[in-house]
């Protein structure tokens, strides 16, 4: 599966709830796929998404996805314990898997030799692995409907899509929308988005 | 209650005069009754293993509608700079964060003075707001400093810090 295809995917089935997305060309792709307001794309947070993810899940906005590289859940491993401790409620983590830094020049990532899957399982997270895009999608379904936090690792195909353009939105528009989304959920308009 | 006492809940009964909803704090001796104080006034606290992750959580929270804080030691910038910038301040997330400073007077840690003191100029030089407070503000003026820098946050829409020195000798007596 490539990236943009698992990202098609969390798209459809996520619709209008909250999306959290990784730097790098995973935004860009998640983009270029139609910009949503309920998508908060992180331009250069590295490592964050997952943090931010928890934030809003416990301000009580889920279902909410959080989708996240290795490298970039790497960099930010401690966050791991924190999401089993604080266990944020309506949370579905989504581990985009390719084994390399696609975005820094397809260097390989450590999970070529550390499996990202059992960090999570071993943080004591709810984890399952995933490598195709009939199991992603219903896995998908499943995870949004569902009270507690999960954790997907899907495993996909190195690189990026080609000719996908940069995404260089001001930060503040697309804080801006995205808090007038969960705003505009919270007054009913949230419900049956998917 | 002894001057360091009242300071800490003056800090505590600040940001329930902001109305505070949630705060995101990382474990620290020094800033621990601010913790617990806040925690025995039943405001929810969720703990994180770094700074940067608070700072993403409590943000995330903000973005959530919420109002929310991040308590935490000043040597914990070191780890937050990246997650401050590219995201709080980025993103105009008005988030206030209340940290303890180490490294001054009253300091009984050989080294921690080679970050300590350069947490203001390295805040300023990356463009986020910083208040202070010490031995020489009353109690009243920690607590009323507490709320105005909270409500400074979210009016400007972006975190701001307030660095609170409870380790010099003047801030444990008198």
């Amino acid at each position: 599966m490539r990236r943009l295809e698992a990202l098609e995917i969390v798209d459809r089935v996520f619709g209008d709830h909250p999306v959290v997305v990784t730097l790098g060309a995973t935004s860009r792709e998640m983009a270029s796929l139609g910009q949503r307001p309920s998508h908060l794309y992180l331009l250069d947070s590295m490592g964050l998404a997952p943090a931010v993810g928890a934030g809003l899940a416990l301000a009580d906005q889920g279902p909410i996805a959080v989708v996240e590289g290795d490298g970039s859940l790497l960099m930010g491993l401690s966050v791991l314990p924190t999401l089993a401790y604080l266990d944020p409620p309506k949370l579905t983590l989504i581990v985009l898997d390719n084994h390399q830094h696609a975005s820094a020049a397809g260097m390989p990532s450590q999970s070529q030799r550390v499996s990202i899957a059992e960090l999570c399982k071993g943080a004591g997270l709810k984890t399952e692995v995933i490598a195709d895009a009939a199991r992603l999608e219903q896995a998908l379904e499943r995870h949004r409907d569902d009270t507690a936090m999960s954790v997907l690792v899907v495993e996909i195909e190195p690189g990026n899509a080609p000719d996908v353009q940069l995404l260089l939105e001001d930060p503040v528009r697309i804080a801006g929308r995205f808090a007038d989304a969960l705003a505009a959920r919270g007054e009913g308009g949230g419900e049956d988005s998917s | 209650m002894t001057t360091a006492g009242k300071r800490y809940e003056a800090l505590v009964q600040g940001l329930r005069d902001w109305q505070l909803e949630a705060f995101v704090y990382v474990p620290s001796s020094h800033v621990a009754p601010v913790i617990r104080g806040l925690d025995e006034s039943g405001q929810p606290g969720f703990m994180a293993n770094r700074e940067d992750e608070a700072v993403g959580i409590a943000g995330g929270m903000v973005l959530g509608g919420r109002r929310a804080a991040v308590v935490m030691q000043d040597n914990g910038f070191g780890n937050a700079l990246t997650a401050l910038t590219t995201f709080a301040v980025a993103y105009h997330v008005g988030l206030p964060i209340i940290a303890n400073t180490r490294g001054g007077l009253g300091e009984y840690n050989s080294m921690i003075h080679t970050f300590g003191e350069a947490v203001p100029s390295l805040l300023a030089a990356a463009g986020i707001k910083t208040e202070r407070l010490g031995a020489a503000e009353s109690p009243a003026l920690w607590r009323s400093t507490a709320c105005a820098v909270a409500e400074h946050a979210v009016m400007t829409h972006r975190p701001v810090v307030l660095l609170v020195d409870v380790m010099h000798p003047g801030s444990l007596d008198g």
